[in-house]
């Protein structure tokens, strides 16, 4: 080992027992972190402010000229239709994947959470296998679940004599469509969080519970969901904010519409941005309007941690 | 039982598990029932994409009876797949774009996890705050400069374009530095006073003995970059460079007007079979990777 060490770097004095931060001990460490901050400033912390400066300017779509407008893009944009509809549309994923989605997940979880010897990997691998599958291929599979001529999904229907709607192209139907689409590709990590979640329950609550002849609802609804809250949280905190990103499914199943049946906040930034006549300051006053969202929700995470939710 | 013989051994170790394992219990029936249901729903879009890529366009035009399971089986949708565009060009720009990407996370992630881990140095808690905060950055705040600095770059249509952006990963180095920490502080000590240098112990030690969360990481990393969607959408424009996520989007807009639904499922199955091996092979390390963002979260 030592042969190899005949250092580039002449060994300084030994290191003492409480270590001081000097500039000169500090140098090799900036060598390490070069690369990971480069790209983090260039292409994160840069682009923050950049996305600041265009939203308060108004920028010609060819060319580039900017003029400052101030909040001008801002308040266009608290007072247009089109964004009170896309946050409509977030709030209905919200529903779909946030109470259903979770709710769905959780009673998957306790039934793989059930000691059977057999099977289990089986099971699972069926269950789990959407968390690798992209937002372009589960659009392109559910686009062809829901072709209404040689679809799946209505021609189940039509066994129980269900005569199934255009779903991709109705305007009550085109949100619910896409909605399902995300909360499928979502339900492998949902059921995979709820498990763990639940097999770090110290089963020693169980046994108490049996003891004192609690039945499996009691026992879930007193002990399996309280202790499991912080799992529950963490989950709610992460679909909210996939909600708000859901993307590659709309581009593919509906590119937005009918209308803006489909549009979320980022699907707006996407058409204002690159779509057509690009309109990239207003653009990024959405895409601004859309981080103060997901760090809003961020932020309630690390502040809601040990509050509200029970912990062991 | 007195005689022990290498045969009898190898019985009992055999017979061992079996007597552990409990017998199949019909009590149990329902749940199994209910998780097989479950988990055949759960996965039939998959599985309803791989029957139909094999499924004759004959079968699939014009039939009152859509069935999962083809009457007869062919391999004509691939070769449509990989005529109709240049698919195996997708793939390749997928790949290139996919291993930069995680090379680059990788490697970059080790190097900064590590000096969080090992060394002291002016600014550190600042610095590993900037790294944490970026993790609440929303990519969709930062795509519009982005996109407008690669272009000014000249970098659209290129790999620089599409890997770039994405050499370093915040959760990566916080990954990395935990699991750093983990190690044992007097092997560092040791090696120091053996005189090894801070390169040799991170490459030849720290590394190997951190397989299991590189791995894990590396997977990841792997994943995410393979199913990017927004960006290579909006920073390529010319068919060449497109990555195979946004093949199947314009792959999709060209033959769904011929109904051509075994051709653009195959071409679904060739994109998504990448991350359904690295599933298969390397699915515990997967969960467990996911598993642990929940229990800490």
């Amino acid at each position: 080992m030592t042969d190899l060490a005949a250092d580039v770097t002449p060994t300084r004095t030994a290191p003492p027992l409480k270590p001081k931060r000097t500039w000169r001990g500090s140098g090799k460490a900036y060598l390490y972190l070069l690369p990971t901050f480069l790209v983090l400033f260039v292409f994160v912390y840069f682009p923050i402010y950049d996305s600041a400066r265009l939203s308060l300017n108004r920028v010609a779509p060819f060319g580039g000229v900017e003029r400052f407008v101030g909040f001008e893009n801002y308040t266009t944009l608290l007072g247009s239709a089109e964004f009170w509809n896309t946050v409509r549309v977030s709030l209905f994923f919200m529903i779909g994947t946030v109470p259903v989605g979770i709710g769905l997940a959780v009673a998957v979880a306790l039934l793989l959470a059930y000691p059977l010897q057999r099977m289990n990997w089986l099971y699972r691998m069926l269950i789990f296998v959407p968390v690798v599958i992209s937002g372009a291929v589960a659009g392109t599979i559910f686009r062809l679940l829901y072709n209404p001529v040689v679809g799946f999904f209505n021609h189940w229907l039509g066994l129980i004599g269900v005569d199934g709607p255009n779903w991709l192209t109705s305007r009550t139907w085109a949100l619910f469509a896409v909605t399902v689409t995300v909360m499928w590709r979502q339900l492998g990590f949902n059921v995979i969080i709820a498990l763990a979640g639940l097999q770090n329950i110290d089963e020693q609550y169980y046994e108490a519970a049996k003891v004192d002849g609690a039945g499996p609802f009691r026992r879930i609804r007193h002990i399996t969901l309280p202790l499991l809250s912080p799992t529950l949280f963490f989950l709610v905190i992460v679909n909210v904010i996939i909600s708000l990103q859901a993307f590659a499914e709309i581009n593919i199943l509906t590119d937005g519409g009918p209308g803006q049946a489909t549009t979320n906040l980022v699907y707006s930034v996407f058409v204002d941005a690159f779509v057509g006549t690009s309109m990239r300051g207003f653009a990024s006053a959405q895409a601004f309007m859309l981080a103060i969202m997901i760090i809003a929700v961020s932020f309630i995470q690390f502040r809601g941690l040990g509050k509200k939710v029970h912990y062991q | 039982m007195t005689t022990v013989d290498t045969a009898a051994e190898v019985a009992t170790t055999r017979v061992e598990p079996q007597t552990e394992r409990e017998r199949f219990k019909w009590g149990n029936a329902p749940i199994h029932v209910a998780l097989m249901v479950i988990g055949i729903i759960v996965a039939m879009p998959i599985i309803i994409a791989f029957f139909m890529s094999f499924t004759p366009l004959s079968e699939i035009v014009g039939r009152a009876d859509p069935r999962i399971i083809p009457a007869s089986w062919t391999l004509e949708n691939y070769g449509t797949a990989w005529t109709a565009t240049p698919f195996g060009r997708f793939m390749i720009n997928s790949f290139v774009q996919t291993g930069v990407i995680t090379i680059g996370q990788v490697v970059f992630s080790i190097l900064a996890g590590y000096a969080f881990a090992m060394f002291e140095f002016k600014g550190k808690n600042a610095l590993f705050a900037l790294v944490i905060g970026s993790l609440i950055v929303p990519f969709e705040l930062t795509f519009i400069p982005n996109f407008l600095l690669i272009s000014d770059l000249g970098w659209a249509n290129t790999y620089q374009g599409l890997t770039i952006p994405f050499l370093a990963s915040a959760f990566g180095v916080f990954m990395m530095r935990q699991f750093f920490l983990s190690l044992p502080r007097d092997l560092y000590e040791a090696a120091k006073i053996d005189g090894a240098s801070d390169w040799f112990y991170l490459w030849r030690v720290v590394v190997p003995l951190s397989k299991g969360a590189i791995a894990a990481f590396t997977i990841f990393a792997f994943l995410s970059a393979w199913n990017q969607y927004l960006w290579p959408l909006v920073i390529t424009n010319e068919e060449t460079m497109r990555t195979a996520q946004i093949g199947i989007r314009f792959f999709l807009s060209n033959q769904e007007r011929n109904t051509d639904w075994g051709a653009i499922m195959a071409a679904t199955v060739i994109v998504m079979i990448p991350t359904l091996v690295v599933f298969l092979v390397a699915q515990k390390q997967l969960v467990k990777g996911i598993s642990m963002s929940g229990l800490k979260g």
